[in-house]
């Protein structure tokens, strides 16, 4: 009797003691998530920051390099001026690139072959397209036109009718997206599990997004409009 | 009997000790690392921060350097498409007449049972905002000092906005938009226009119209690592 008791005893306390170790160790592994989170974040940031970095150095010694071109001569001057302006305008979108990236297509559905709960009557509004084009920036994307509009920092999208304006140029469906950057990211950023072309073929829309090796985006051909702008005065 | 107690006092306080110390030992060694990792990356964020801000310094004097040398009528011409270039590139600060729009979340009081989440500002309120101003001929916009690129996504993460790759903003946003600042302010204030559909969300939405705003310059590298030159 004495000998069995010790056993059962023993056999239960191993038994508790195993089980609050475990419920112990579950508990303190979920407080890490956050802190995981933060670290992804500051990796992210770090790595942002060395490209900034790495980028401006370029940016700093190719100016170097003209400024010492401009002060040899006036024809130096004038060539080192015209190439940070090649170089700018390269930048600012005022210049056709070449590039690896992708070409997303929109369209409203034809109405023909309609299965039962699809929305005729979709026609593709300017937020659908601004939400993509945020997409592709997010995910890295360096020069995007839409139907051979390029896309500038001023550039609007307005749904006026069953059109849409882009640079103040009347767009109609069905729109083509070029978009220059890493082809796998872009797409990915788009056709993610409940992202936006799954939110939109949802609603009725023809979607298709390709990646493509070599695409051209071409410059912006208006005029820019610096009525009320200018350099800061210092 | 008396041994028999004895050793059920020593187990449990045997137990009792290994648990806790166990419980510790893990729980310390996971906090450490990940908040030690995480200072680490913090200074080393801080430095490449000062960096950047050096190096960005260094690009600005040489950029008015290059333009203080190369003086004269034969340029002048190419100078002015640089100066324009520029401001569309979002690398040069900006000055004008303007707008400043500010956007906060919604002053309203949650009823039960309502989904807090359609009265607080999301991407697409502020990207439709930067749309209306861009309509309406904004021709250099920031956000909370942020300029606005060609390539600037707007990115709601949690209670902040995600702004030039990693750029975290926190409400209120206040945009800047230079152009003519009746258009702007009208059409955003227009009837069934933007500032009236976030008013119903309660969402506030105040727009002041200024002789003179400032929009700063991108700081950051803006080089193509996929895009080149058409050859």
């Amino acid at each position: 009797m004495n000998k069995s008791t010790y056993l059962y005893i023993t056999i239960f306390a191993v038994v508790v003691g195993s089980m609050l170790a475990m419920q112990f160790r579950t508990a303190s592994s979920d407080d890490l998530p956050v802190p995981f989170d933060r670290l992804q974040e500051l990796t992210i940031e770090k790595k942002q920051l060395e490209k900034d970095v790495n980028q401006l150095q370029e940016e700093a010694s190719d100016l170097e390099a003209k400024l010492e071109e401009a002060m040899i001569s006036h024809a130096g001057a004038a060539g080192a001026l015209e190439s940070e302006l090649y170089k700018i305008k390269l930048y600012a979108g005022l210049l056709p690139v070449v590039g690896p990236g992708v070409e997303v297509t929109l369209d409203n559905p034809s109405g023909a072959g309609l299965r039962y709960g699809e929305n005729a009557g979709y026609t593709i509004k300017d937020e659908d397209l601004l939400r993509v084009l945020n997409d592709l920036r997010g995910a890295g994307a360096e020069a995007i036109a839409v139907n051979g509009q390029r896309i500038l920092a001023t550039s609007e999208v307005r749904l006026a009718g069953n059109h849409i304006n882009v640079n103040l140029t009347r767009l109609s469906p069905p729109y083509k997206i070029i978009a220059i950057g890493n082809p796998g990211t872009l797409k990915s950023s788009l056709e993610l599990k409940g992202g936006l072309a799954e939110y939109l073929s949802e609603q009725g829309a023809l979607v298709n997004v390709e990646t493509k090796e070599q695409i051209r985006v071409p410059a912006y051909d208006g005029s820019l409009r610096l009525e009320y702008a200018g350099p800061t005065q210092k | 009997m008396r041994s028999y107690k004895w050793a059920i006092i020593l187990v449990g306080l045997v137990l009792g000790i290994m648990l806790a110390a166990q419980y510790r030992v893990t729980r310390e060694i996971q906090a450490n690392e990940v908040v030690q990792r995480a200072q680490e990356l913090s200074t080393q964020i801080e430095k490449l921060k000062i960096d950047r801000d050096s190096f960005q310094k260094q690009v600005d004097e040489l950029r008015s350097q290059l333009d203080e040398v190369t003086a004269g009528p034969q340029v002048s011409e190419i100078k002015e498409a640089l100066e324009h270039a520029r401001i569309e590139a979002g690398v040069s600060e900006v000055s004008g007449p303007g707008v400043e729009v500010t956007l906060n979340d919604s002053s309203v009081a949650l009823k039960p049972g309502q989904n807090p989440n359609l009265y607080v500002l999301h991407d697409e309120d502020i990207l439709r905002v930067l749309n209306e101003l861009r309509a309406a001929g904004a021709e250099a916009l920031s956000i909370n000092g942020q300029r606005l690129l060609a390539t600037t996504e707007v990115r709601c993460t949690g209670p902040t906005i995600l702004l030039n790759k990693n750029k975290r903003l926190a409400p209120p946003y206040v945009i800047t938009a230079i152009g003519n600042p009746d258009i702007l302010e009208s059409s955003l204030k227009m009837k069934g226009g933007v500032a009236e559909t976030l008013q119903f969300w309660g969402i506030q939405v105040a727009v002041k119209k200024l002789p003179e705003v400032i929009v700063p310059a991108y700081s950051g590298g803006i080089r193509f690592e996929y895009a080149e030159a058409e050859s």
